[in-house]
């Protein structure tokens, strides 16, 4: 995460009297593209927890498989002659791939392991899903050395295969700030997302189902909705959404496609989740707003050189979770009773 | 050690248990009342003393089976964990018993365990280091053990304070943020070492070992330590340990001692009030227990052990990392060892972890352990090694790939298997077969066996 803000240009030494138009907006940017990242990992997580209650540890493991089958893809399709037109059209054509393939594993999943468990304690589906994080992410492991790739560190390959006007070497400027194509490409699929999401949460009869389930699941049967098949469709979704985040890490200099991928993203998106208030859309998105800003900010801060601590930007998130626990339990837009889940 | 040299130790913990405890508890013994409290002890013990007894013996059966004058010793080193990996079963296997103290008996899931472990492992190597203020490099390990345990207790009561309004997911949560703040802050904070996220190790100004024993005086400490630690030579007449077997039964006296003061705890009227938090909580206080303070209790003592855990660690490894002490990761592995030994059992999680152990060496790459990959190598032809199985794949690559060190890839197979159809885990579901503890349930079955026949 820290790499990425280090291309964003020379850091200015930090006083408060040198912040101008140009430091604003690479903060903005940056915050802004952290907070879309943010929301594309947590928001199949808080899908998953709103209607069914299963906090999805595995959910991290699945946006690194998510990131290795579009690196795949994207090596696969892309050679260095192709155009920026066909490298955009072969990096949405692997979201969609690698969307529906890991929406069908996240239904299996559903059906074959999960269903078993909802009548034991909710500690039953952490440890589950757990597991699975152990499995997913040795396959992997195992999978990427069988093919001579370095498994702790990013995929470069898969890296390279961004068209050039996205480059983190390649920087525009705007108001005097130095801004990289690629986060504004991010802050666009941020919005993108989101606005699927809620169509999909308000404007279908699935998205009924599902927020009539999350009130109240045992009414929302009563009233005749399948809501077993819901459950199915919302972990496959939540799932789906979790591996097309990880095509776009692919991309990502400061993520890139690795095994510790699934670790790096699952606590940021706990995080979001947990400060957003668990289950709730709305709370997802200003949380990862919030975090995103504070993650850009705190960059901005120990680049310039105001604080050299390295690890300030990470310590402030998971100091944020740690406060808004305390102060709020039950999160931003979280309601009371949500807090004794 | 005969564990009536350990009541004493128990202390202040458990004093107000004993009337109580063993009045209610003991069905199976009725004639055996008039017996003095030790002898019943003892007798309620004797599954105890037979588990310690055979961690006791392990180096000494390994060293013969594993002897080369004894028939099969080539499958035996394959087969059986080395003593150097019987110790992290030892003190790790002590962490997932502190982790199953407060999540297995309270039912609070606490996923920032790791939290305590490094607490433990960093205030050794910093105070080694002397690097912590008004403990001088030379303080005895045994002190900063203690000291290392009571800052973990404290920053247990902390974290409770803030957490225990909490519940379920909400604590894993709070607890899982409060590690990791841990690990971001010792893996970039310069003064722990020079490179913070590799670790530090104890450094050139303490070069002597650290000592388990009784602090100041001499004769009664024996030093740990893989390379350096002491060796003890005709013992009795006739025994002699190497300096990892010293290690071994060192770290082996610490962890009985405290798995005994931990199971003293949740047998006693205290731990009853645990069970009764995890089963229903607001029950509890509707019967008129403070169930905040038991809460907070249970804890701080959890915190407590999982420290002594971490010293231990890096007592015997002289180095510590941020990634093997305050990783979620660590707390992870916890948890594996307390669900496939028994959730809520206490000792199961030392055999859960002696489980995950002998997988992780058994499909380990090095040979030096033994090992599965090794055995192939030598029993497997080589022809049947180069035989293709498809489109170029031969045998011998298909073991490497699937089998080189994967071993977390079966852990988690077997944990997943466990979660769904052994929800109890292996001491758990003894216990159901046998109908109460191990402990107790054993001895009373031998003894009915006997007043049969």
């Amino acid at each position: 995460m820290i790499d990425a803000v280090a291309a964003l240009g020379p850091a200015a030494p930090g006083t408060l009297a040198q912040v101008d138009a140009g430091t604003v907006v690479s903060v903005l940017v940056d915050g802004l593209s952290k907070a879309a990242i943010y929301v594309m990992i947590a928001a199949g997580l808080t899908l998953i927890f709103g209607l069914m209650g299963v906090l999805n540890f595995a959910h991290g493991s699945l946006t690194m498989l998510g990131a290795y089958a579009g690196g795949l893809v994207l090596v696969v399709a892309i050679s260095s002659g192709s155009g920026a037109l066909t490298r955009l059209a072969v990096f949405f054509a692997a979201v969609v791939a690698v969307f529906a393939a890991l929406t069908a594993v996240g239904a299996a999943l559903e059906v074959t392991l999960v269903r078993p468990l909802y009548d034991r304690p909710p500690l039953y589906q952490i440890l589950l899903t757990f597991g699975l994080t152990l499995i997913f992410d040795e396959f992997a492991r195992m999978v990427v050395e069988f093919y001579g790739l370095q498994p702790r560190s990013a995929w470069q390959e898969a890296v390279g295969t961004k068209p050039e006007f996205l480059a983190e070497s390649n920087a525009y400027d705007v108001a005097g700030a130095p801004v990289v194509g690629l986060d504004l490409f991010e802050i666009v699929l941020g919005v993108v997302t989101v606005a699927a999401i809620w169509g999909f949460l308000t404007r279908t009869r699935y998205g009924l189902y599902i927020r009539a389930g999350s009130e109240d699941a045992e009414m929302a049967e009563a009233l005749g909705i399948n809501i077993r098949r819901a459950f199915t469709v919302v972990f496959g979704v939540g799932v789906g959404v979790a591996g097309a985040a990880g095509v776009l890490l692919a991309w990502d200099t400061a993520w890139g496609a690795s095994v510790p991928l699934g670790a790096e993203t699952l606590l940021p998106a706990f995080v979001v989740v947990i400060i957003g208030g668990l289950g709730t859309f709305r709370g997802t998105v200003l949380a990862a707003l919030l975090v995103g800003m504070v993650d850009g900010l705190m960059t901005y801060v120990f680049n310039s050189g105001i604080v050299e601590f390295p690890g300030l930007p990470e310590l402030t998130v998971f100091l944020t979770l740690v406060v808004m626990l305390i102060v709020r339990p039950q999160g931003l837009a979280g309601v009371e009773e949500v807090g004794g889940h | 050690m005969p564990p009536d040299e350990v009541t004493p130790a128990d202390g202040d913990a458990a004093a107000t248990a004993e009337t109580p405890a063993d009045g209610g508890g003991d069905d199976g013994g009725l004639s055996f009342d008039d017996d003095p409290w030790y002898r019943r002890y003892l007798r309620e013990s004797s599954v105890h003393l037979v588990v310690i007894l055979l961690f006791a013996a392990y180096p000494g059966v390994y060293a013969v089976l594993t002897h080369p004058s004894t028939p099969g010793n080539v499958e035996m080193v394959y087969l059986l964990p080395q003593v150097e990996t019987m110790i992290v079963v030892l003190y790790f296997g002590l962490f997932a018993m502190s982790f199953d103290f407060i999540s297995g008996y309270t039912g609070y899931l606490s996923f920032g365990h790791a939290a305590f472990f490094g607490v433990g492992a960093y205030f050794v190597v910093l105070t080694a280091n002397g690097k912590v203020p008004l403990l001088a490099s030379g303080t005895p390990f045994m002190i900063s053990l203690l000291v290392a345990g009571v800052l973990a207790a404290v920053l247990a009561l902390l974290i409770g304070s803030v957490s225990f309004r909490l519940s379920g997911v909400y604590f894993a949560m709070i607890t899982l943020g409060v590690a990791q703040v841990l690990y971001v802050l010792f893996s970039n904070w310069g003064y722990v070492g020079e490179n913070p996220r590799d670790g530090v190790a104890v450094g050139g100004s303490h070069l002597e070992g650290f000592d388990i024993g009784i602090p100041w005086i001499d004769q009664l400490n024996l030093t740990i330590g893989a390379f350096q630690g002491d060796t003890v030579q005709g013992l009795l007449g006739f025994l002699n340990f190497s300096t990892v077997e010293v290690s071994y039964y060192m770290l082996g006296v610490i962890v009985v001692l405290s798995y005994f003061t931990m199971q003293r705890i949740v047998h006693s009227p205290f731990g009853r009030v645990m069970i009764a938090i995890r089963e229903n909580e607001e029950r509890a206080r509707a019967i008129g227990y403070d169930v905040f303070r038991y809460k907070m209790g249970a804890f701080a003592i959890s915190g407590f052990f999982g420290a002594v855990a971490g010293a231990l660690f890096a007592g015997y490894s002289r180095s510590v990392s941020p990634d093997g002490s305050f990783y979620f990761l660590v707390s992870g592995d916890a948890l594996l060892a307390a669900i496939i030994g028994g959730f809520g059992t206490l000792g199961g999680a030392l055999f859960g972890h002696l489980f995950h152990e002998f997988l992780r060496e058994f499909l380990s790459k090095e040979g030096s352990g033994g090992g599965l990959l090794p055995y192939l190598r030598d029993v497997l032809s080589d022809s049947l090694l180069s035989t293709e199985l498809y489109n170029g794949f031969t045998v011998g690559e298909f073991v490497e790939t699937f089998l080189n060190g994967h071993a977390a890839l079966y852990i988690g197979i077997v944990f997943v298997l466990f979660v769904l159809y052994v929800p109890n885990g292996i001491v758990g579901t003894a216990r159901a077969y046998v109908g109460g503890t191990l402990a107790k349930q054993v001895p009373a079955r031998f003894r009915r066996g006997g007043g049969d026949g």
